[in-house]
């Protein structure tokens, strides 16, 4: 038995990317305007924002909690880059302040949550609705036009041939891979989500993990909004609302759960270009864009009574396991 | 052994939680190689004091030497550093991470410069430990994919990863089998050769003899005394426990049984099969076995719990079809499970929700609960059964395992239950509390009701039981009369040395 597992830790794919596979070949099948070369530089680029948002939600859902507020710190994130940018206060100052944005709600949040243990449901669905406000009070609920090329260039510009946005999600991703499975503050992550209690007692500081975690949470959300408004050169204070529910989405679809302690970011990977596939893929397909969100709201439900039925399957497969051992 | 040296000394420990004294300024000590047994009921500061000594809770009073210094431990990981390792009396492993995850979590070895975690040398290490206790695991494997026993090993494995002086043990056998607790004796030994001392804490009277060096004894959260394991009375010690002395642990009035309440045919579920049983009213009949028999199984698929693969069953005379909780409670079982608290309870409510919590369909025909008939119901149960309570609007939770065991009953009392199932009955329930919850079954017996219970007590089921099946592997291997019942007999069968399987 051991030696299985040692082989399955190897290879231990995500179910998303069966999604992924699935997906790519339905709709080249489907539709001979899905496999493009712009097509999928489409996909890959409109996969990106959304995916290093989803870093800091997997981190959350990872200790089994959840934060509302990505969506919110998207829209201000982005608003406050405008606006430092029309103000000629330079791309520097712009970047900086936006980032701190997102650090302030993270902070906000992990002491709420984490310091003095308020619900995170209803904390971070309160830091959700401040930022949201704040976004429209700052934007005067008007959308800011970014005239700044060089701030534009984030989002659209090229590298060699490729949007320079994927190679800064690739690297994020790539950072964060590392940290959620080779360093101390990843274990504790872990530690944290599968077992509070066992975490504590292995003398792990909790409430300073969990604080970190929210402050990620906050750091990636307002890199998100800073590239999403870079990508559209102008800063809607509406920009990011439906980002928290996608974000949740891809990590759930990902397959990391809300029991804590099991998945990661490969998985968020997979769920953020599943989501973005099938996106695509209806569009082109000729789906408007308003089916989108019940769409995905229905992948969800699949996912969840495959998930169930897999594990019945397994459990009844363990019992009998056990019985056959014991003959 | 006198001559040894102090490894930890506690003098005037006091510690207050909201509403309660938990420890009363308790002078406790430990010398260097012992095994020192603490001994006292549920609540009287056992855990409490080892939680102290672990870095866990903070003391509010009184002074703590440890290896000849003057400690004052704030947190869990400055008592590590210190050499004091606990293991808790609820595992705590992280399920989907593996045993080398486990070991060492929260101290995870790092490769030089970039803060990256070393797997390869958690891995190396972990095999010498596991080897190190006679164990065949590989430290690669997820740990929810372990027997319970096999988790337990791995608790001790990650205390001893570091490197320890003193380990606490807050009863390690409660969930293992007579050959596993025989091998943590062995690991015990060893380490007590090795200079390690250890403060045991545990209800089974029979360990303490065999393991312990000293004994002290807590009450109501001051010290007792301090004997000698070897020389001490065992009546003695129990009387200073409970502060009184308990006449007759086992009261049983064998009734001349009556019409079936239980029938099973060659009753076969995923983990049991060809299991034909049967239990009358004013029946105790206990299935016993080693863990892992499948006693649990066929408790949980009589309940409608786990399916059911072949054969049938009976529920008084009735034959039943597609079984589910829902309609084995209406024909009149219970099932009283072995984890009280997540299956039996809701920890939560106070103890009046809990006792009417299953009988609100026969309580409020119309569907509107009334306080009144609420309120009267669980006076009525507080009083028959004796719920040691303030009020009955106290929650569950905060109960004793011996009180909160008596509410699970009052709960099905409610619904006029005639068949009861106890998975382990006296689980975590300390000795004054067993004598009671033996009465309390006796009444229940003696109303004429038919009880089967799973006890992987011994002495339970030899006292209490009017008949027993042996199960074996899966199977019955064995129908034992009051008078056939012993020990011996029970163990032959169980591991089938001897005995002859008629199977």
């Amino acid at each position: 038995m051991g030696k299985k597992l040692e082989f399955l830790r190897g290879i231990n794919i995500p179910g998303a990317t069966y999604g992924v596979i699935v997906l790519l070949i339905l709709f080249s099948l489907i539709t001979n305007k899905f496999l493009t070369l712009a097509n999928i530089f489409f996909i890959a680029r409109s996969s990106s924002i959304l995916l290093i948002a989803s870093i800091g939600m997997t981190m959350v859902i990872l200790v089994s909690q959840i934060d509302l507020s990505v969506g919110s710190v998207m829209s201000l994130s982005g608003v406050i880059a405008a606006l430092c940018l029309q103000n000629g206060m330079g791309i520097p100052i712009a970047i900086l302040l936006g980032i701190a944005s997102g650090i302030v709600f993270g902070i906000i949040n992990g002491i709420m949550v984490a310091v003095y243990k308020f619900d995170y449901w209803i904390s971070t669905f309160a830091t959700m609705g401040v930022g949201a406000g704040l976004a429209l009070v700052f934007a005067n609920g008007e959308t800011i036009p970014i005239a700044d090329e060089a701030f534009g260039w984030l989002g659209n510009g090229k590298l060699f041939g490729i949007y320079v946005i994927i190679y800064i999600t690739i690297i994020l991703v790539a950072i964060m891979m590392f940290v959620l499975g080779k360093t101390k503050f990843g274990y504790n992550i872990y530690s944290i989500g599968g077992s509070e209690q066992t975490a504590l007692l292995s003398g792990i500081d909790v409430v300073k993990n969990r604080v970190y975690v929210y402050i990620c949470s906050g750091l990636f959300a307002s890199m998100a909004g800073l590239l999403l408004a870079s990508m559209c050169n102008s800063a809607s204070p509406i920009a990011g609302a439906d980002y928290s529910f996608d974000a949740i989405a891809a990590v759930i679809i990902g397959g990391t759960s809300f029991d804590g302690g099991k998945g990661g970011l490969l998985g968020t990977v997979m769920g953020t270009l599943m989501l973005r596939i099938l996106t695509s893929g209806l569009n082109l397909m000729g789906f408007s864009a308003i089916w989108q969100k019940a769409i995905i709201g229905v992948v969800i439900v699949a996912i969840l009574v495959g998930d169930a039925l897999n594990e019945k399957r397994k459990k009844k497969n363990d019992m009998r396991r056990t019985y056959a051992y014991e003959n | 052994m006198a001559g040894r040296d102090k490894l930890l000394d506690m003098k005037g420990i006091t510690k207050r939680f909201p509403g309660t004294l938990a420890l009363d300024s308790v002078d406790f000590e430990v010398r260097e190689g012992e095994v020192h047994v603490l001994l006292g009921e549920n609540g009287a500061g056992k855990s409490t004091l080892v939680k102290i000594i672990a870095g866990v809770y903070n003391r509010d009073e009184g002074e703590m030497y440890f290896d000849g210094k003057k400690v004052d431990f704030r947190n869990v990981r400055e008592a590590q550093d210190a050499g004091i390792n606990i293991i808790h009396q609820e595992l705590n492993l992280l399920p989907e991470r593996t045993i080398a995850q486990n070991i060492f979590v929260g101290r995870e070895p790092m490769q030089k410069g970039l803060g990256r975690i070393d797997y390869k040398k958690m891995l190396r290490d972990s095999e010498e430990l596991l080897k190190r206790l006679g164990l065949d695991m590989n430290p690669n494997t997820l740990v929810k994919n372990l027997s319970i026993a096999q988790q337990q090993m791995v608790e001790v494995a990650k205390a001893l990863s570091n490197d320890i002086k003193l380990l606490i043990m807050d009863e390690p056998t409660s969930s293992l089998t007579k050959r596993e607790i025989d091998k943590l004796f062995g690991i015990i030994e060893n380490l007590k050769k090795s200079g390690i001392s250890i403060i045991y804490i545990s209800h089974r009277m029979d360990e303490i003899k065999r393991i312990g060096d000293r004994v002290t004894i807590l009450r109501d959260g001051q010290y007792i005394d301090t004997l000698d394991a070897k020389t001490m009375d065992m009546d003695e010690a129990i009387a200073k426990m409970v502060g009184r002395k308990i006449t007759k642990l086992y009261n049983r009035r064998y009734n001349k049984p009556g019409r079936e309440v239980l029938r099973t045919e060659k009753l076969t579920g995923l983990r049991f099969r060809n299991v034909s049983i049967n239990v009358r009213e004013g029946e105790i009949v206990s299935l016993a076995g080693l863990v892992g028999a499948g006693r649990t199984e066929v408790a949980k698929a009589l309940f409608g719990y786990d399916p059911i693969e072949g054969g049938e069953y009976y529920l008084f005379g009735k034959k039943v079809k597609n079984p589910s909780p829902k309609k084995c409670v209406r024909m009149g079982m219970a099932l009283l499970p072995e984890d009280r608290k997540n299956e039996g309870l809701f920890l939560k409510m106070p103890i009046r929700d809990n006792i009417i919590a299953a009988s609100l369909n026969k309580l409020f025909k119309n569907g509107i609960v009334q306080n009144n008939t609420a309120t009267d119901t669980a006076e009525k149960y507080k009083k028959e059964l004796k719920i040691a309570t303030p009020n009955i609007y106290k929650l569950v939770g905060e109960l004793s395992g011996g009180n909160q065991q008596k509410v699970v009953v009052g709960k099905w009392l409610s619904t006029d239950c005639k068949f009861f199932i106890f998975d382990e009955p006296t689980r975590g329930i300390d000795v004054g509390a067993k004598a009671e919850i033996y009465q309390l079954l006796d009444d229940l017996a003696a109303n004429g009701a038919g009880i089967l219970m799973i006890s992987s007590e011994m002495n339970e089921v030899i006292n209490l039981s009017d008949r027993v099946y042996v199960m074996r592997e899966g199977e019955v291997v064995k129908e034992l009369d009051r008078s056939e019942v012993s020990q011996e007999a029970i163990l032959a069968y169980a591991l089938a040395e001897g005995g002859s399987s008629n199977g």
